[in-house]
């Protein structure tokens, strides 16, 4: 017998292809999804964490210093010194990283002492790196001497031997390569070169940007740091390699969250298309499935078997996910790091990393997902009378229940998102549980809205058209079906929509900052990542910008990464010109006051980072300065969105009195009346000589530029619910596919009543695009609320920063268009075959 | 060493292994080729020693070493046998290279290596420890006068003086050594005049000078616990800018502290084929302060056992040394089997006991031998396999 089920089972889904490779695919794009953005971003995190561990794979412990970097002579000092118990040495490496331009890349340049990195970790990167073949005289004597990863250098079409210019902080360098490094461990990022020379080219002779060290396991490693901070200045900070490593990435941490948030949502929409697909195949086979269950099988082998074929159908669907997955996660990883790189640090990612974990959740997750949408269907088959079978009007009744149960779950999932966003406080995690929840109830009430309007549009049409009317009434009447579609179809519009009002008021409230804190006419700045000490503008190049004719005022800026007892945290030093306190707009603390604190050496602190870190006005933070650790009292906290870790704002003076650091980074220029920043920046370039290639741009330019990095960050996002989008388009299209041939003979029927073939082709399209109407109609509203938690929980959470909603009609136009292009798709197919099929089939189908 | 690829930094480590008594081993092709060696001054003709100059570094060499090696004893008539070496190694000569402006402390043409090892007889342990570095800001480097040559905090210094007074200080884990230590004659310049040829190669020869015996005092810390120590010591300071011939595979060298009080040196240079090389050489000095040079035919070496290591490198554990001239025939014994130093390259620098007789009297004493070019001949010309050789 249960050969027979099995048999059954089979047959019917081979002989209905098209359903199975719709439900299959739509499967797939889900399970892809998820493990595409776990590829992406597992990949970028071991691309990072191998990039810390090609220069000293072996340390334990970093020491580095605020913004200038160490004392050199610190580093002698550490060598000569008794470290360890024993005196076993303590292996230490220098390290002067800085950044690099090599055509269109920008690459990390690291300078190393080979000898002392070698004694750090041998094997690793640094010293195989060396044994790439650089001639040691090469390295130690040769001007520009570099060596490169075979990859870039391949890239770059550079052969060991080649000469070529490097920009590296803005000025142009004669290079050699002197050796190139192979092996796949290595990264593509890095130019290394002696430390020598990177201080020379970096122009920080005298100093060190980090000491690595490793210290033995157990007691003894105790002792030796021990021995190591009584050697070490005040502003010295050890910290561990690997949570360094961990914190630094962990800034990203908000970004992949919302990524795995958005892949989530493509398998929920996936689930409803398997849910559609399961108690399709269920229905169809409610006639045998009712003999089956006269002639003596159990409830329990029925169960058995739907459910089971549900297991296949995620088992097969989640190996073509995963592969999905993996292709959909290559071309996503170039999108993710372009991310990082835009927002948190450079990293190069060559390398694909599938952790192992991910293919087992592809697998776990396609799994509970097909059997989760099955078990509704496999309950309901299994506990029906035998006799009845799940009679299509039985079951049709039934649905309607429960889509009026559901408006009730509707409402309390809303409910309840709505408390979960009250009660969670700071969770990310919460707020995107309450923001599923909300997607869920909008869900549930879709099929009674469904049913509602159809019913209502049904007795508007009444006397216009018949057939018009027998369309509608069949769509409320079919609700089992239509209804799960539209559902699907609702929540991936109304996550468009949500998406869309989200990233347009961003990007609106973006616009708005950036026009009101850029009071500078030009800027000027190093090209180099910021908080480096690369970045430095040559006292004499701003000594000549400044006595441009046409300059009237001018602003100074360093920006720097200083230790605080919070970590790390990016520092912009302002010496402001006087009256432009208003670039600042406070979101907390009293503008007079607060710029009155802040010229007395009081810090004003961005809203990312007053979220971040819980601090307001009249608080302190505890900040690393040149002398150690000192307290700054916080006087305000302002509106800013370029650096979602937050950032601390400092009187350039007191910045100064602080960290001993003289350098100037940025130059804000106000310009005399008249003179336009075209007809300057010529001039100003001029002025400037060859010597540094500066960045001198005018505040419109910046604010494209600001905008298309903006852009840039959130294509991810679309493409992700392009994704989504595309799963329940997918399931709006076999659903309604699937309902439309079951109707084959009512549609036949209507032919020999005289419907011609248009009018049949027409009468359902009519239905699909009702469908997909219905879907948007009840998705825009629902999208609005979706955006008002993507704002004010979801950005908020993630990066502390307020947006203001702003809405606009081309927001919902994408929307629009895909409930149209779903609705067509659907149609195409039933209404070609309603149109060419023989009648005397269609009407001997049941 | 078989023609292999260039490797940094371990190619240069190879380069530095610079053993008493001997030149480096050539790298055909790599940095120590012809091309390496111009511009460096060449050992040739004469040279006019003159104390305490000689004893500083000689900039314009590509190569040179400061060589301590000797005996100690505690009071609890423990014995130790000790090694602590500094070597110079030049990129390139003085003034070769214009420093660019704005020149980093770090630029450097001299890269410095130092080894101390310390033979704990009744401990029966070996402990070498080595340090390496760029002769940058004040890692590493040596000048004179006064002489000072250190890597990090490991040094040697001379104070000025009649006679000069010498200071030793290294450390490793388990082993401190602090010594004082005075030259009980005058410097014995080998081979002619100071000339020590290692080939027939023109300007293939260095400068060569020993302290064949001095006094030394001073403090070995084991585990933390000091012990007032006190012995003889040999120094030998040597300067260069040549390589081995590449017919050449390494060299066994001995130095002998006969208590009679004389003392006797002899490098073997090891051909290709096994055989003594013709230019190996010693000099003997007798207990008056006799110098007499010995040519390689006068000096007759027998192995009598090996001792490989765990990684199976086989070196001669043990020889029969006679010099029929001087009716010496003396037997050397390693005091401890295993005192290979696993660095760049691996050599084998140990203390060694003397038993035989001088003139038909009985006649002992103490010795250091140091045999290079054992291990190297194993590893693969090419590949990783090469690099985890060289490196390990």
């Amino acid at each position: 017998m249960r050969r027979t089920l099995r048999a059954a089972a089979l047959r019917h889904l081979w002989r209905h292809p098209a359903q199975l490779a719709l439900a299959l695919l739509g499967l797939s794009l889900g399970v892809g999804t998820i493990v595409a953005v776990d590829i992406a971003t597992a990949s970028a995190e071991r691309a990072f964490q191998l990039s810390l561990q090609a220069v000293n794979g072996a340390a334990t412990h970093q020491l580095s210093a605020g913004p200038g970097g160490l004392d050199e002579q610190l580093y002698v000092r550490l060598r000569r010194a008794p470290l360890a118990p024993g005196h076993a040495a303590v292996p230490l490496a220098p390290l002067v990283l800085g950044y690099a331009t090599l055509g269109e890349r920008t690459l990390e340049l690291i300078g190393i002492d080979p000898i002392a990195s070698a004694g750090m970790s041998a094997g690793t990167a640094a010293a195989d790196g060396l044994a790439g073949g650089a001639d040691p005289r090469d390295w130690f004597l040769r001007p520009g001497a570099v060596v490169l990863p075979a990859a870039a250098a391949a890239q770059l079409h550079l052969a060991r031997g080649a000469e070529f210019g490097l920009a590296i902080g803005g000025v142009r360098r004669s290079a050699y390569l002197a050796g190139i490094v192979d092996g796949a461990a290595w990264l593509d990022g890095v130019v290394l070169t002696d430390i020598a020379q990177a201080q020379e080219w970096l122009g920080a002779a005298g100093r060190l940007s980090r000491i690595d060290v490793r210290v033995p396991a157990g007691e003894a490693g105790r002792v030796a740091l021990a021995r190591l901070r009584a050697l070490l200045p005040p502003a010295v900070e050890v910290h561990e390699t690997r949570a360094q490593a961990r914190e630094t990435f962990a800034m990203t941490d908000a970004f992949t969250t919302n990524l795995k948030a958005m892949s989530l949502l493509a398998l929920l929409v996936g689930t409803f298309l398997i849910y559609g697909a399961v108690s399709f195949a269920v229905l169809q086979r409610r006639t045998i499935i009712g003999v089956l269950r006269a002639l003596g099988v159990t409830r329990a082998e029925v169960l058995r078997l739907v459910l089971g074929e549900a297991l296949l159908l995620g088992l097969v669907g989640a190996a073509c996910g995963g592969l999905l997955g993996l292709l959909i996660g290559r071309a996503l990883l170039g999108l993710v790091s372009q991310t990082i790189n835009d927002l948190y640090f450079v990293v190069a990612v060559s390398q694909v990393a599938v952790p192992a974990t991910t293919l087992l959740k592809a697998i776990a997750v396609g799994l509970v997902t097909a059997l989760a949408a099955a078990l509704v269907p496999a309950l309901e088959v299994s506990g029906a009378t035998p006799q009845l079978g799940l009679a299509r009007s039985v079951l049709e009744q039934r649905a309607q229940q429960v889509a009026r149960r559901f408006v009730v779950a509707g409402v309390l999932f809303a409910a309840l998102a709505a408390v979960l966003v009250g009660a969670s406080g700071h969770s990310l995690l919460a707020g995107f549980a309450a923001l599923f929840l909300l997607l869920l109830g909008v869900a549930a009430v879709t099929p009674a809205v469904l049913r509602v309007l159809a019913l209502a549009g049904a007795r508007v049409l009444a006397r216009a058209s018949a057939v018009g009317r027998l369309a509608l009434l069949d769509v409320a009447g079919s609700l089992s079906r239509t209804g799960v579609a539209v559902a699907a179809l609702g929540m991936a519009l109304t996550a468009m929509i949500g998406v869309a009002v989200m990233v347009a008021s961003f990007r609106e409230s973006l616009r708005e900052w950036l026009l009101q804190s850029m009071h500078a006419d030009v800027y000027v700045s190093a090209p180099a990542p910021s908080g480096n000490i690369a970045r430095r503008l040559d006292p004499e190049v701003v000594r000549r910008l400044l006595a441009t004719p046409g300059v009237r005022a001018h602003s100074e800026a360093r920006h720097a990464v200083v230790g605080s007892t919070r970590g790390p945290i990016a520092l912009n030093a302002l010496r402001l010109v006087p009256g432009s306190d208003g670039a600042f707009r406070l979101t907390e603390g009293e503008a007079g006051h607060a710029w009155a604190a802040f010229r007395e050496g009081s810090i004003l602190i961005s809203e990312p980072l007053g979220w971040r870190l819980g601090l307001h006005p009249g608080q302190s933070l505890t900040l690393l300065t040149g002398d150690g650790a000192r307290d700054f009292a916080i006087a305000g906290v302002y509106r800013e969105y370029g650096n979602d870790r937050g950032e601390i704002l400092m009187d350039l003076a007191a910045y100064r009195r602080h960290w001993h650091d003289a350098e100037i980074g940025g130059l804000g220029l106000y310009l005399s009346p008249g003179v336009s920043a075209g007809e300057i920046i010529p001039r100003l370039r001029a002025a400037a000589g060859t010597g540094q290639a500066l960045l001198i741009r005018s505040n419109a330019e910046i604010r494209a530029l600001s905008m298309s990095i903006f852009e840039r960050t959130f294509i991810i996002t679309r493409v992700l619910y392009w994704l989504a989008a595309g799963v329940a388009a997918i399931g709006l299209v076999s659903a309604l596919l699937a309902w439309e041939l079951e109707r084959a003979r009512q549609l036949a029927l209507l032919r020999t009543l005289g419907v011609t073939p248009g009018g049949t082709a027409l009468l359902i399209l009519a239905q699909t695009v009702f469908m997909g109407l219905v879907a948007l109609l009840a998705a825009v509203p629902a999208g609005i609320l979706t955006a008002l938690v993507l704002t004010q929980v979801i950005n908020r959470r993630a990066f502390g920063w307020q947006i203001d909603l702003h809405l606009s009609v081309p927001q919902f136009s994408n929307a629009l268009w895909l409930a149209l292009a779903a609705a067509v798709a659907a149609a195409l197919y039933p209404a070609w075959r309603s149109a060419h099929a023989p009648l005397a089939r269609g009407l001997r189908e049941e | 060493m078989p023609p292999q690829r260039r490797r940094f930094p371990l190619a240069v480590l190879a380069l530095l292994a610079l053993p008493a008594g001997a030149a480096p081993p050539v790298d055909p092709e790599g940095a120590l080729g012809r091309a390496a060696v111009a511009g460096f001054a060449r050992a040739e003709g004469t040279h006019a020693f003159a104390f305490p100059q000689d004893h500083g570094p000689h900039e314009p060499f590509r190569q040179e070493w400061w060589y301590f090696t000797g005996h100690l004893q505690a009071p609890g008539g423990e014995r130790f046998g000790f090694e602590v070496t500094f070597f110079r190694f030049a990129l390139a000569p003085p003034g070769s290279t214009p420093a660019p402006v704005g020149a980093s402390a770090w630029r450097t043409r001299e890269i410095y290596m130092a080894h101390f090892a310390v033979t704990d007889v009744a401990g029966r342990r070996f402990e070498f420890a080595q340090k390496l570095s760029r002769a940058a800001l004040d890692l590493a480097g040596a000048t004179a006068p006064p002489l000072r040559v250190w890597v990090d905090d490991w040094a040697l210094t001379a104070e000025a003086g009649e006679p000069l007074r010498w200071h030793v200080r290294a450390r490793q884990p388990r082993y401190a050594l602090q010594l004082d230590l005075e030259s009980q004659g005058a410097p014995v310049l080998n081979g002619t005049g100071g000339l020590s040829v290692k080939s027939a190669q023109a300007g293939a020869a260095s400068w060569y000078y020993s302290l064949p015996r001095l006094t030394a005092r001073g403090t070995l810390s084991r585990d933390g616990v000091p012990l007032e120590v006190a012995g003889t010591a040999w120094f030998d300071h040597e300067w260069g800018s040549s390589a081995l011939s590449t017919r050449q595979s390494g060299w066994d060298w001995f130095a002998f502290q006969l208590d009679d009080g004389s003392t006797f040196m002899f490098y073997a240079l090891r051909d290709r084929d096994g055989r003594r090389d013709p230019h190996s050489a010693g000099t003997f000095v007798d207990a008056a302060g006799a110098v007499r040079p010995l040519a390689t035919d006068e000096v007759e070496l027998q192995p009598t056992g090996s001792w490989t290591s765990a990684d199976g490198v086989r070196y001669p554990a043990g020889w029969q040394v006679r010099v029929p001239a001087l009716a010496l025939d003396l037997a050397a014994r390693p005091v401890l089997a295993d005192q290979e130093l696993r660095t760049r390259p691996r050599y084998w620098e140990g203390a060694v006991q003397v038993q035989g007789t001088r003139g038909g009297a009985p006649a002992g004493g103490r010795g250091y031998v140091e045999l290079v070019g054992y291990a190297q001949e194993r590893c693969p010309e090419a590949g990783t396999g090469a690099h985890r050789c060289v490196a390990r």
